[in-house]
């Protein structure tokens, strides 16, 4: 069983600063870590690895060559082969020129494939479209917001469970299939020093867009139909009302009216 | 050189110190200045100073001293052993004192260093030397000093501030009066190694700068303090042997010794440290590792091994007994995600903690010497758990402190049935040598005893911590008794009593188990000495 896991190098931010003059995200001082939605992913794919005979995890990675870094990671994690996706022709990608570009990848090295786990976002621009995008690319179906994966007896079919807005359901489909991973009750991995030692003999590849099967038009902020124009932190709002001098029973009403008027329940 | 001469600063008028007086106001308003992290609290006191600058605390100590009022010091109060809690009089609190005073590189030690009011606290340190921003510099208008921070900043090094006691809000100026230590003293050592000068405010208001390298103990054992009216008084430096381990326990003494060390470690007794000069020391990447092992001998025995290995360098070696293992087990059965770390091996377990230098991206790694080490003892590098990311070094940290806090939970659920109830936590240390059977010490005292005892903590160092979790008030007795045959024990192994809390109000008692009456005597002469009311920290490191 072929899986491939896209893996990306994401600020360990919690707190999103921009410089206001340049209008970047400042990331002096920030360190870089891989998603943590993309960790949940391969955590399924080692789970799968663990429960399964002949596995073979392939991480995928685009961005600059320092996204190494998060490929050593999964390798350390249990990722057999790491690819790196790197390239200038690929600055100023958004989320269609970047699925694009990974679902060339993964057909360039991997065209058997029968799973593609992606994380359900990155925490850096939250926008959860790559994984949806490529799963049409590359013509699969497709589980958003996975937390728990099985590979069914006879190995051609995928049971998901995953989160929906009003509490889990329980997918099927053949393979291959895209699978996005939620957090759900994962607690992420801890390699042994042995893995991390073992993950730097492991076969790292890096490609840049000669290799894929994608003209010019198709690459980064040519191939990109958004463009970031301006990136700002939200607004702090902090307003607040308090209820003194009631009951507790006469406060819980006066709670309940305030979000009924604002229309939250 | 062993004379100094001590100074006088600006003299300030003393009604201008910020204050809270009277005992009824202080027990409602400023309730949290009188208890420390120990627990030990007292009901209220005549009154709180809160200096700003040096020249406010040679002011409230002036005047202390013409009352006769006993002065206790604070700083953050982040002590376990109750040294800043007041027994009497007044209590100075010295929170205001926070501001970093100068960068500069040292070029005959070719080094970097911080210099800073006592007040600032080991966090706010860290994080400015991280980023290399300081707040309190930047707007000077000395241009050496923004000089020398652009230079720093200019740097691609970075640097660290070593000493790293847990409770990093705790002040600096708390940590070199206790000498503070942790986890990274196995490669670092103490806080006292990382300090080059100091300016400490005398029970007599008049001001030493003592530099670290210029002031020795004559031939004769003696230094000679000499104030601005030319009286001179003699120190005699104690003649008693220092153990040969990490060590809070008693002012520090030695043949020749610089006289900045006997005010580093002496607790505040012989004057109130206002200023501090430390080196930093350049930082390295990281690794933490959790090594499991088989059975408590066996991590012990893993301990020696590591430690006898040539030509590796580990910044900490920590240990988690069989026992703590189990308890974090538990908790971790009781609720999933509430160590933050995978689920810990299901059989039975010691763990050996280490922390080592690691480059993640290094083309040429080679931890040979550290499988070797582990293998020695027949274990294995793929029975640990590791990470080198700041979050999963975090991640480690927080794990690594959530045994304490389990303990305490526990005591507090039990405390609930029995209010007097409190864990039995020791501090001892022995040497290397006997580490083993100091080990077998506790199993064969602990076991024998039937009671739920754990240890923890800095076996690098041969520090470990015992806590032992009593029932009821008949098992914190009988825990108690064994505590005292355990310190005796360790003293008898040539160890402290106290590796790292001090001795405090809480451990007074303790240091008679090692020293004797002749060298406590010489210990009362050099407070003596310097502070002939006794009004500086009473109640500390001497009981009554």
């Amino acid at each position: 069983m072929n899986i491939i896991v896209c893996v990306k190098q994401v600020p360990e931010i919690s707190d999103v600063r921009v410089n206001p003059e340049t209008g970047s995200l400042v990331r002096e001082g920030v360190a870089s870590i891989l998603n943590p939605f993309c960790e949940y992913a391969l955590d399924h794919a080692v789970r799968l690895k663990n429960s399964v005979p002949d596995v073979h995890i392939t991480a995928v990675s685009m961005g600059p060559p320092q996204a190494k870094a998060v490929l050593l990671r999964a390798l350390e994690l249990g990722a057999d082969r790491g690819v790196l996706v790197s390239d200038r022709r690929f600055a100023g990608a958004d989320t269609w020129a970047t699925a694009l570009t990974l679902a060339a990848a993964v057909r360039a090295n991997q065209p058997a494939f029968d799973l593609v786990l992606v994380g359900k976002q990155a925490i850096d621009g939250d926008t959860a479209q790559v994984g949806p995008e490529m799963a049409e690319i590359l013509g699969v179906p497709q589980i958003m917001y996975g937390v728990e994966m099985e590979l069914m007896p006879n190995g051609k079919r995928l049971r998901v469970r995953r989160e929906s807005e009003t509490g889990y359901q329980v997918l099927e489909s053949r393979l291959p299939v895209l699978v996005s991973a939620s957090k759900g009750e994962t607690i992420r991995r801890l390699p042994s020093f042995a893995d991390i030692l073992a993950a730097r003999a492991k076969p790292m590849d890096m490609i840049t867009a000669d290799s894929l099967d994608l003209s010019e038009e198709q690459l980064g902020l040519q191939g990109s139909y958004t463009q970031v124009v301006k990136i700002f932190p939200p607004r702090a709002q902090k307003e607040c009302r308090k209820l003194e001098g009631l009951t507790p029973a006469l406060a819980c009403g006066e709670i309940v009216s305030f979000l009924k008027q604002e229309k939250f329940i | 050189m062993h004379e100094i001469k001590s100074t006088v600063e600006k003299q300030i008028a003393f009604s201008e110190v910020t204050r809270a007086e009277g005992r009824e106001c202080i027990q409602s308003e400023f309730l949290s200045y009188l208890s420390d992290e120990s627990k030990l609290s007292v009901e209220s006191c005549d009154y709180i100073f809160f200096p700003k600058n040096e020249a406010e605390v040679a002011a409230v100590v002036c005047e202390m001293s013409r009352l006769g009022i006993p002065l206790t010091v604070s700083g953050a109060r982040t002590g376990l052993v109750g040294g800043g809690v007041p027994s009497k009089g007044a209590l100075m609190s010295l929170e205001r004192l926070d501001r970093v005073q100068a960068l500069y590189f040292n070029t005959c030690a070719k080094e970097w260093r911080v210099q800073a009011q006592c007040g600032v606290s080991l966090a706010n340190i860290k994080i400015m030397v991280a980023n290399k921003r300081f707040s309190d510099l930047e707007s000077s208008s000395d241009q050496k000093l923004l000089s020398a921070l652009r230079e720093f900043r200019l740097e691609p090094m970075e640097y660290i501030y070593p000493p790293d006691p847990t409770e990093m809000s705790a002040s600096l100026g708390g940590t070199v009066a206790t000498n503070a230590s942790g986890a990274r003293t196995y490669r670092y050592g103490p806080t006292r190694d990382w300090v080059r000068a100091i300016r400490a405010v005398l029970p007599n208001g008049e001001v030493l700068e003592i530099p670290r390298g210029k002031y020795f103990a004559s031939t004769s054992g003696k230094f000679t303090i000499i104030d601005t009216k030319g009286q001179s008084r003699q120190l005699h430096v104690p003649d008693y042997p220092m153990p040969r381990t990490k060590n809070t326990a008693g002012f520090y003494a030695a043949p020749h010794m610089d006289l900045i060390d006997l005010f580093i470690g002496s607790e505040g007794m012989l004057g109130i440290i206002t200023f501090i000069e430390v080196a930093l020391c350049p930082h390295e990447h990281k690794c933490s590792l959790m090594l499991f092992a088989d059975s408590d001998e066996q991590a012990i025995a893993l301990v020696e091994s590591l430690r006898s290995q040539s030509g590796l360098q580990l910044d900490m070696l920590e240990f988690f007994s069989q026992k703590a293992i189990d308890l974090l087990r538990e908790r971790q059965t009781q609720e999933t995600a509430a160590l933050g770390m995978p689920p810990l091996p299901e059989q039975n377990v010691a763990a050996v903690f280490i922390e080592l230098p690691f480059d993640p991206l290094a083309e040429d790694m080679n931890f040979a010497r550290l499988a070797e080490a582990v293998e020695r003892v027949g274990l294995s590098l793929d029975h640990s758990w590791a990470g080198y990311e700041p979050r999963e070094l975090t991640r480690f940290k927080v794990f690594r402190h959530a045994l304490p806090e389990t303990v305490n939970h526990l005591v507090a659920e039990r405390k609930r049935q029995y209010p007097a109830l409190h864990k039995l936590g020791t501090d001892l240390a022995v040497p290397d040598d006997k580490l083993q059977p100091m080990w077998a010490v506790y199993r064969q005292e602990l076991d024998r005893a039937g009671l739920q005892w754990l240890a923890f903590g800095h076996v690098g160092n041969n520090h470990l911590h015992i806590n032992i979790i009593p029932q009821d008030p008949e098992e914190m007795s009988r825990g108690l008794e064994i505590y005292s045959s355990l310190a005796a024990q360790a003293v008898a192994f040539g160890g402290t009593v106290s590796a790292e809390h001090g001795i405090g109000k809480l451990k007074a008692n303790f240091l008679k188990e090692m020293f004797s009456e002749r060298d406590i005597a010489r210990m009362k002469a050099v407070k003596h000495t310097l502070d002939p009311q006794g009004l500086l920290n009473p109640g500390n490191v001497f009981s009554s």
